[in-house]
């Protein structure tokens, strides 16, 4: 069954044709929201509530329209969303001030376990940097950072998704990346693990 | 190429969007350099957790959660407020419909006088334009 054909099921309510939307396009929702929020399990409780708002929009798709297209765009604002929404409960923390306290995290639970092999201590590390350099970015520069990394979309789909032009794509993911290469810098530098 | 110019061109290194002759020469700066060389190693292995850290699996319950949380949904949703908005628009857009038919005869009506008015008016402008045309600009320009 092909997105149009599922489409045009789903909106003469077959709820067999919903199952099959929201079996095929799982991962890519879900990969998306973790991309920009970092965490499996919001991840999964935002993508349920995008695949609700296409269940409940689903007559205003444009048949013309990609329907990835439109599951990136929910997805993403969703996300977004949901950030802002976490933001407003959190006081002001600078990058570094996030990197010490989740290091220090990293700390209790490997020397609960001792036994494990450094190498993972060290990439756990890594990822903490990466994750909070990341979600220091200004928010256009992390969507496209997002999809380009995690869904491997060209720069023309990130383009649609965010309906902007190619070239704007391409300046948000030099300065994304720029951004990223300044912080993993500063935290290399200062030793901030 | 001196090293905070590597610093600043590491990332596109490391992801191959420099030219070729950049490459070669952030390459050759590293193979010289073992400071650089070094952030460029933890750089790298930084970046290469992006090609691991993502959603492979999916959650066989997935599709259940989403069905009971649209259920959840249409339970709460408020069932007087629609009610009043199915009977209130559709009395509400008659009666725009009907001032608007009024209205429509009501201008229809008048203009039919004015009409004659105005297309009297208007034989009386084509002389005047067509005195114009006969008395070109520069005439008065030359007073
Ligand atoms: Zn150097």
């Amino acid at each position: 069954m092909s997105d149009t054909d599922i489409i045009e099921q789903l909106k003469q309510g077959s709820e067999l044709a919903f199952k099959k939307l929201v079996d095929t396009h799982q991962k890519l929702v879900v990969n998306t929201c973790y991309g920009l929020v970092q965490n499996r399990e919001d991840a999964e409780d935002i993508a349920q509530d995008v695949f609700v708002e296409v269940y409940r929009n689903i007559d205003k798709f444009r048949a013309d329209a990609k329907l990835s297209t439109w599951l990136y765009r929910i997805a993403v604002n969703r996300s977004l969303n949901h950030i802002r929404d976490n933001k407003k409960h959190k006081w002001f923390h600078s990058f570094e001030d996030e990197v010490a306290a989740k290091n220090k995290a990293v700390m209790q639970v490997s020397t609960a376990n001792s036994d494990e092999p450094e190498y993972d201590f060290e990439n756990k590390q890594r990822a903490i940097i990466l994750k909070e350099a990341i979600n220091s970015l200004p928010q256009n520069q992390k969507v496209a950072f997002t999809l380009s990394k995690y869904e491997e979309l060209s720069y023309e789909e990130i383009a649609q998704v965010m309906d902007l032009s190619v070239s704007s794509v391409e300046s948000l993911l030099f300065r994304a990346k720029k951004g990223l290469q300044k912080k993993l810098y500063k935290c290399y530098k200062k030793k901030c693990m | 190429m001196k090293c905070n110019k590597v610093h600043n061109k590491l990332i596109f290194f490391l992801e191959k969007e420099l030219s070729v002759s950049e490459m070669e020469q952030v390459q050759k700066h590293l193979n010289e350099c073992s400071e650089c060389a070094l952030f460029a190693a933890e750089m790298k292995n930084t970046l290469r957790i992006l090609d691991s850290d993502k959603v492979t699996d999916e959650n066989p319950f997935f599709f259940t959660r989403v069905k009971a949380r649209l259920e959840k949904q249409s339970q709460e949703e408020p069932v007087a407020r629609p009610v009043l908005i199915r009977i209130l628009q559709p009395v509400a857009f008659s009666i725009i419909l009907l001032l608007g038919i009024y209205g429509g005869f009501k201008l229809g009506q008048t203009p039919k006088v004015a009409i004659t008015d105005s297309s009297l008016s208007e034989q009386e402008m084509v002389p005047y334009w067509n005195e114009l045309q006969d008395e070109p600009i520069e005439s008065f320009l030359m007073e």
